[in-house]
């Protein structure tokens, strides 16, 4: 086992697995920016290194310092916890050159899963569904009926070098994908300088849905149930909860067992998450994988029992999953509320001076944060103040627990999304557990006019 | 104990006179009110006092979550220093790394304290990930201090070096 290892990153993960390290007995080190001279990894770390100014690119995101600071203090391993150098594959080499082990999956696999195509193209390769679409760049129009054909309808036509919904085309009916296909090309080519489109089923009313994976060094992987996590804003995520209510045992058993054999075809080591649209029909399709702990793994813990950062720590120093976690099994129902520092309405940041701070506690309820009383947070990273957890013998004790808890969390001196929580949680469709990802976006909508 | 320090009564600027009946005082202080760590300026006097932490977090008391609001324009730096007279500039360190005294272990440490130096001179190394890093003084003057011993490591913007300046930067 490790006897000392660095932790890179800051904020509730860092103490997250500050926690972990003590458990098992590891030396911590910490390492920190200017803006977090007094944060509470830097003070309950047993030890600490400033590694720049407060700009993440020059300290938390800086390779030869973090790695400088885990040479002098002498590190075994480096947890880079989300976020941050978590899934540069370079950082992992890096540790790897410097004999320091990365906790984490290998260099190679976290290289594939950055690659969006890739991914795909690999999990496809190794028998997960992915969203039918275009093997590639569609060339013409004639490739673009065939494509059409395959794919099925509503499908969606998308610029290969773009975003930010510019040369995209929804397609719902036959007449309509040559005018759309022409149409998506020309735009293309005038927003991002290329003409090359792919083509893509359109997933209406999606759910996204996620499984939680743990793979060791000697080849073994499992999964750790699902998290439905539709509730979203401008792709970020607001609330999460396992299981998902779209989600049966038969799903749960075969999607998982997929999901499985996939990341062990490829070698996946650690913890990961793969993420999957579920379409109305109830088919599941994978989009991408995120080759790290999880900002919501902690839903997942109240309702498997296991540690997973702990777990990563050990399956990293070699041990086997049969030791670390054995069989899991699913109790209750756990949602996590994501409380940041924004505005409840307009979102708009709201860095600053906390002056009063009072978590609830209780049963089956959990708080990871690494703001108090008279804490500052600053306005250079991410505007996480704290995430909420409760957990319940099923939905509606989950659901009950966290309304109280809500209630009973008092920040003030800064903004919070608090209120937006309750206001999700008082949804007749969200108690009813009816929603996909656009459900906020139509809640938030509907209170502004 | 209503003992008046001297120094109250006499413009001392220098950091060497500070009355030890006044640190004493201080000291008491901080015990009776449970400081680890204690700093203050007055008249061009300059104290900072710190209580020594084990290592070892498991046996330490958690240290007091209410403190000082740092601005996050530029905190102090948590500096090993001994205290710093106005004109004394400070070298501080822009990486992490081991610090050097000499260009290599047989050689003699390019500058000792009362060496004078020129802007652009080497003062050390910092060594860091196998590359060795020149650091160099950016003002001219004297050194007056070395904060950091041969070999130990430094973290960023930690002080090595004071030095008087003295002319142009």
């Amino acid at each position: 086992m490790f006897k000392k290892i660095l932790i890179a990153n800051r904020g509730e993960i860092a103490l997250r697995v500050l926690a972990a390290c003590k458990e098992l007995g590891i030396r911590t080190v910490a390492i920190y920016s200017e803006a977090d001279r007094h944060a509470l990894h830097v003070r309950f770390a047993d030890e600490a290194i400033c590694i720049g100014p407060p700009r993440s690119a020059d300290s938390y995101l800086n390779i030869p310092q973090v790695i400088s600071a885990a040479e002098i203090a002498d590190v075994d391993a480096i947890h880079p916890g989300y976020g941050f150098l978590s899934e540069n594959a370079n950082f992992a080499e890096v540790c790897e050159a410097s004999h320091i082990t990365f906790i984490g999956p290998s260099p190679s696999v976290i290289r594939i899963m950055g690659e969006k195509d890739r991914a795909r193209a690999e999990m496809a390769a190794a028998g997960l569904p992915v969203i039918p679409g275009s093997p590639g760049i569609v060339p013409d129009e004639e490739s673009a009926q065939q494509v059409a054909e395959e794919v099925g309808l509503p499908l969606m036509i998308k610029a290969s070098e773009g975003g930010g919904g510019r040369g995209m085309r929804v397609v719902r009916a036959k007449r309509e994908l040559i005018p759309a296909f022409q149409t998506a090309r020309a735009e293309a080519e005038q927003a991002f300088g290329s003409p090359h489109v792919y083509m893509e089923r359109l997933i209406e009313k999606p759910r996204h849905i996620e499984f939680q994976v743990l793979g060791d060094r000697h080849g073994n992987v499992m999964h750790l149930g699902e998290r439905e996590c539709s509730l979203q804003r401008r792709h970020q995520k607001v609330l999460e909860e396992s299981p998902s209510t779209a989600i049966d045992e038969a799903t749960r058993e075969r999607v998982g067992t997929q999901v499985v054999e996939a990341l062990r075809k490829i070698g996946y080591s650690s913890a990961g998450t793969v993420e999957l649209l579920r379409d109305v029909s109830g088919e599941l399709y994978f989009i991408e994988m995120n080759a790290r702990i999880q900002v919501e793994h902690p839903v997942t813990e109240m309702v498997t029992g296991v540690d997973l950062v702990k777990s990563q720590i050990r399956v990293a120093a070699g041990e086997r999953l049969a030791d670390v976690v054995g069989t899991v099994e699913f109790r209750g129902h756990a949602i996590e509320c994501r409380i940041n520092a924004e505005d409840p309405e307009t979102f708009r940041p709201s860095p600053g001076h906390i002056t009063a701070f009072r978590v609830p506690g209780g049963p089956g309820v959990r708080v990871d944060t690494a703001a108090h009383a008279d804490a500052v947070i600053p306005p250079y990273y991410d505007s996480l103040v704290a995430k909420l957890i409760t957990h319940g013998r099923d939905r509606a004790e989950a659901i009950v627990r966290m309304e109280g808890a809500l209630d009973g969390f008092v920040v003030e001196g800064i903004k919070t999304t608090i209120p937006l929580h309750k206001r999700i949680l008082a949804d007749p469709d969200f108690r009813a557990g009816k929603f996909d990802t656009h459900f906020l976006e139509r809640l938030l909508a509907a209170e502004a006019k | 104990m209503a003992k008046k320090p001297k120094s109250e009564s006499q413009a001392d600027t220098d950091v060497r006179g500070v009355d030890l009946s006044e640190v004493k005082r201080l000291l008491a202080f901080m015990q009776e009110n449970g400081l680890e760590e204690f700093e203050y300026e007055r008249r061009g006097v300059h104290i900072r006092l710190k209580k020594a932490l084990a290592q070892s977090a498991g046996t330490q008391p958690p240290a007091p979550l209410v403190e000082a609001v740092a601005a996050p324009a530029a905190p102090e730096g948590r500096e090993r220093a001994a205290p710093t007279p106005a004109d004394q500039h400070l070298i501080k360190s822009p990486i992490v790394g081991t610090f050097y005294a000499a260009p290599s272990p047989e050689a003699a440490p390019f500058v000792a304290v009362g060496a004078r130096v020129e802007a652009g001179q080497v003062l050390c190394i910092i060594e860091a990930m196998k590359l060795m890093n020149e650091i160099e003084s950016d003002v001219a003057g004297e050194v007056v201090q070395i904060f950091v011993e041969n070999g130990h490591p430094v973290e960023y913007g930690e002080a090595l070096f004071g030095i008087r300046a003295t002319g142009k930067k």
